[in-house]
């Protein structure tokens, strides 16, 4: 087989691929296990999506970098365990909010999920890849103030657009309680925007 | 605000170029190359992780064991075959002779001879069994055996030379003895006082002195004061006293000590007697008399003023540095810049935050599934949020999806 053929083979599997909607992308992970097209497929559908997760739960450019760059070596080694029992995007994401929790431990063992932090709003000022919008400056500053669980859904549900039922699969929690947190991440928020006003 | 009627966008905004970048490396770090053929499915078949490492044909490799050395820690390999050839093997710890005669064992030593001829034919007889009747009924026997073979061999009588003989053996025997006082193993020629076993022994001396250089080794326990032992010698050894004696002032040299005494060049202090006073008695002596003194010279101190004492004590006081009004105190909260006001003022807005109806149950997992129903009912028509909070926060576990 000569190089052009395989490289022609190449790009009709990777076009293949990338016409592929998530669930069928998921059966062909779990029915022909990882490979190198199926892996840059997913690395390119969902790479933006985990390093902007990473990035508004780690708040730098770097931690949020190591993050997605971990979550992809994962995908990449643990892919055949991947049973096709939840969304991938779902299972990418659980990798990435782990990854995420485990470098802030890594930062700061001590740290309490159920208490804010507000010192890490000074990782936010003068950082790279900044859109430059006050007012989602200040919402990301703000959650800085809100309990780390409440910060995560809120993230997920607010800038990712995933269902409670995504985010129940992702945090192993009961959607009523993600309702909850949701709703008490959003009064306070707003408090916190109306006074930053 | 209305958070989610008005949306607000992300706040931040990473250009194409960089995920190309991370691409780009997170490809490089697992070793995936998408443009090359080899990236084909089949082929990246073999850069997958597989679960069973790949198995090295070991067969031909000469398994070497490594040796360390205990003082450099180095490892060095091991080579078999010139190991074999190597060994050494070390013969088991002799000893001929020892020129200091404190380290020798004497209780190591067997009762019987070395039947060599260069040595001395030594024969233990221990402390207890000249104190002890059976044993010394035994000694006796052993002995009496050997009177007979003297009786039979006997050419010598005691004459002049036999005392000479047997006196200088005494001597060494003396000497030993001296020597082994000091390693607590009494080795003498002794005699029991009584006049047979002193006969005995006596026996002994001039059958070694005939026959073979015998040396008997009497054993005595470390209990035995040098005195006791001499009691023990001296009826034994009375009537050849002034010979050894004698012999002993020949033989051994007295040395005289060129040296100066340590106490020549002494201070005449140090020479002093000591006191009978204790030395404590004149310490507290001195205390006291310090105590005394300072008592005394205080009650005859003209009394001070009131003004010149809160004088004093003012000037006692550690003088207050004042810092200066014009500069500014910054306060040392965590709080980032530009929040600091934002607490107060969100404690203020605090009342006016109406908290939702949720309520928490933790154990939701054993609630049953009627409740479980109700509840739900109640969530659905938005009259109240469960909080059911059950371990978010648990390690990712791959399988579970």
């Amino acid at each position: 087989m000569s190089v052009d053929t395989a490289n022609a083979k190449n790009m009709s599997e990777t076009q293949r691929l990338q016409n592929l909607s998530e669930d069928e992308l998921s059966v062909e992970l779990v029915s022909s296990g990882v490979t190198a097209s199926l892996f840059v497929e997913i690395l390119r559908r969902y790479q933006q999506q985990i390093y902007y997760h990473c990035r508004n739960l780690l708040l730098s450019h770097d931690d949020a970098d190591d993050a997605a760059q971990n979550t992809f070596i994962k995908v990449w080694q643990n892919a055949n365990q991947f049973k096709g029992d939840s969304r991938l995007r779902t299972w990418v994401y659980r990798i990435a909010t782990n990854e995420s929790i485990n470098l802030i431990r890594k930062r700061k063992p001590t740290i309490d999920f159920d208490e804010a932090q507000p010192e890490m709003a000074d990782l936010i000022t003068e950082d790279l890849y900044l859109s430059g919008d006050d007012i989602a400056l200040k919402l990301q500053k703000a959650l800085c103030y809100l309990p780390f669980k409440q910060k995560l859904v809120f993230t997920l549900r607010y800038f990712e657009d995933l269902s409670y039922a995504e985010i129940a699969v992702l945090t192993s929690t009961s959607e009523g309680a993600l309702k909850a947190s949701y709703h008490h991440a959003v009064k306070k928020l707003e408090i916190y925007l109306s006074v930053l006003r | 605000m209305d958070l989610e009627n008005e949306k607000i966008g992300p706040a931040y905004n990473a250009p194409e170029s960089y995920f190309k970048e991370s691409e780009s490396r997170l490809l490089q770090r697992l070793g995936i190359d998408i443009n090359s053929p080899e990236a084909s499915a089949p082929k990246i078949e073999a850069i997958k992780p597989v679960e069973v490492l790949m198995k090295v044909d070991t067969s031909g490799i000469q398994k070497r064991a490594r040796k360390q050395d205990p003082l450099t820690s180095k490892s060095v390999g091991v080579d078999k075959d010139v190991d074999s050839v190597g060994k050494v093997e070390i013969a088991p710890l002799t000893f001929t002779t020892n020129e200091n005669p404190e380290w020798v064992n004497f209780s190591a030593i067997s009762e019987e001879t070395t039947g060599l001829g260069d040595s001395l034919n030594i024969t233990k007889v221990t402390y207890g069994d000249l104190l002890n009747p059976v044993v010394v009924s035994v000694q006796i026997e052993s002995v009496e055996s050997e009177i007979a073979t003297i009786e039979e061999l006997s050419t010598f009588t005691e004459s002049e030379e036999f005392v000479e003989d047997e006196a200088a053996l005494t001597v060494i025997g003396i000497e030993t003895a001296i020597e082994e006082v000091v390693a607590e193993e009494v080795v003498l020629e002794t005699e029991v006082g009584e006049p047979q076993e002193g006969f005995v022994v006596e026996s002994i001396i001039e059958e070694e002195s005939i026959t073979s250089e015998s040396i008997v080794v009497h054993e005595v326990p470390e209990s035995v004061g040098l005195d006791e032992l001499e009691s023990y010698i001296a009826p034994i050894n009375a009537p050849k006293a002034p010979i050894i004696e004698e012999v002993i002032l020949e033989e051994v040299p007295q040395t005289i000590n060129l040296e100066a005494p340590p106490t020549a060049f002494a201070p005449i202090a140090g020479r002093q007697k000591e006191s009978a006073t204790p030395g404590w008695l004149g310490i507290a002596a001195s205390l006291a008399a310090i105590v005394a003194a300072y008592f005394i010279w205080n009650a005859i101190q003209p009394p001070k003023a009131e003004e010149a004492m809160a004088t004093e004590l003012q000037q006692d006081e550690p003088t207050l540095i004042e810092s200066p009004l014009d500069e500014p105190i910054s306060p040392k909260d965590t709080i980032p810049d530009g929040l600091q006001l934002v607490e107060p003022l969100i404690m203020g807005e605090m009342p006016k935050y109406k908290e939702p109806n949720v309520y928490t149950i933790i154990d939701a997992k054993e609630m049953p599934p009627r409740t479980k129903r109700a509840l739900q009912d109640l969530e659905d028509n938005g009259l109240a949020t469960f909080d059911m909070e059950d371990e978010m926060f648990e390690e990712l576990d791959f399988e579970s999806l």
